[in-house]
């Protein structure tokens, strides 16, 4: 079943559906939680999250981008428990997004997206600043495209590409050392 | 990538019962449309009232108004804000605000005909509220049968 018919039956009101929504996407809500903010908060924000949407899906006027709004929901929860990060990283790389923002070409290729894995990934995360770990993990590890990346991120489109390109510039520079995984070569398929 | 939520998917739907409980919702509404009948009613016999009334009739029902209207708005937020009211139950839950404000007119005007006063502006006001609670009548009904033309398309014209 799509999800589209999913949150369509719980927008009715149907009892069993919710429950099921929930079951779907409450791995990816609570990854990208998780990856945002420290073990300890991951669920009490995950919970956050639920609430909000729950509350929130009778005024859902597209169910088909039940994703994009979702994410929107989680992101919000958590940029109240990061606020300080978020202002910092705004400061420091807003120069970085206004050049980015006129990039209308492909995401630049990178070596380091053949080479590493999820795990990977995943390790070196926490290390990264704020909005390079946000659409890392949102284009990444949940599979948002680059539009609906720049919907949750309330960010035009061309500054999702500058900001995913910078991040990988400095995953490169956490990863390379030990994580060069010639056997993980792939697209950004294989990295899920 | 072994780490995984502490909090069991049983404990997250658990937590979200109460604001999906029916009993959540019935007090929601309840709310709403006591302090709105109540806010016709009491306004409908103040303005009713024949002769001049004294200071304290007046702070009284200014009062109740208030009280009234507290009740109204505090419903209004639940169901908009904390209370997920679905396409379905919007709809039973307008009916009922219909049925409320229709019961609501017809005592305020059986009231003001007996005291023999201000039966055209009881009628005028309850009038307005019916017309006001028909509007959500009307949206609870197209949005549902959005929804289900919707999902109608998904499933390939599968009736429900």
């Amino acid at each position: 079943m799509t999800d589209e018919l999913l949150v369509i039956r719980a927008q009715l009101g149907e009892r069993g559906a919710l429950p099921e929504l929930l079951a779907g996407w409450r791995m990816p809500v609570w990854t990208y939680v998780r990856r945002m903010l420290d073990a300890d908060r991951a669920d009490d924000v995950s919970q956050e999250v639920w609430l909000a949407v729950v509350r929130g899906l009778p005024r859902l006027r597209e169910p088909g981008r039940f994703a994009p709004w979702l994410f929107t929901i989680a992101r919000r929860s958590v940029t109240d428990r990061l606020r300080d990060e978020y202002a910092r990283a705004v400061e420091t790389t807003g120069y970085g997004d206004i050049a980015g923002a006129g990039v209308t070409e492909g995401i630049t290729e990178d070596p380091v997206e053949t080479m590493v894995d999820r795990a990977a990934l995943v390790s070196v995360l926490s290390a990264l600043p704020v909005l390079e770990r946000e659409i890392l993990v949102l284009f990444y590890l949940e599979d948002l495209p680059v539009e609906e990346c720049a919907y949750v991120c309330r960010i035009p489109a061309g500054t999702v590409k500058s900001r995913l390109n910078r991040a990988r510039r400095l995953l490169r520079e956490h990863l390379l050392p030990e994580h060069l995984l010639p056997e993980h070569l792939g697209e950004k398929g294989h990295m899920r | 990538m072994t780490e995984e939520p502490r909090r069991p998917a049983g404990d997250m739907i658990e937590h979200l019962a109460p604001v999906l409980s029916l009993g959540t919702r019935i007090r929601a509404v309840t709310a709403l449309l006591a302090g709105a009948a109540g806010l016709v009613f009491v306004s409908a016999l103040w303005w009713s009232e024949p002769g001049p009334l004294p200071g304290r009739t007046h702070l009284g029902f200014a009062l109740f108004t208030v009280f009234c209207l507290a009740w109204a708005v505090y419903g209004g937020w639940l169901l908009t804000r904390r209370v997920p009211l679905f396409a379905t139950d919007r709809v039973i839950a307008a009916w009922i605000g219909l049925a409320a404000s229709l019961a609501t007119t017809a005592l305020v005007a059986v009231v003001a005909v007996r005291r023999g006063t201000g039966a055209e502006l009881a009628l005028a006001a309850g009038g307005l509220f019916v017309a006001v609670a028909l509007v959500p009548v009307v949206r609870a009904h197209r949005r549902r049968a959005a929804l289900l033309r919707r999902m109608r398309e998904l499933t390939g014209g599968e009736d429900r």
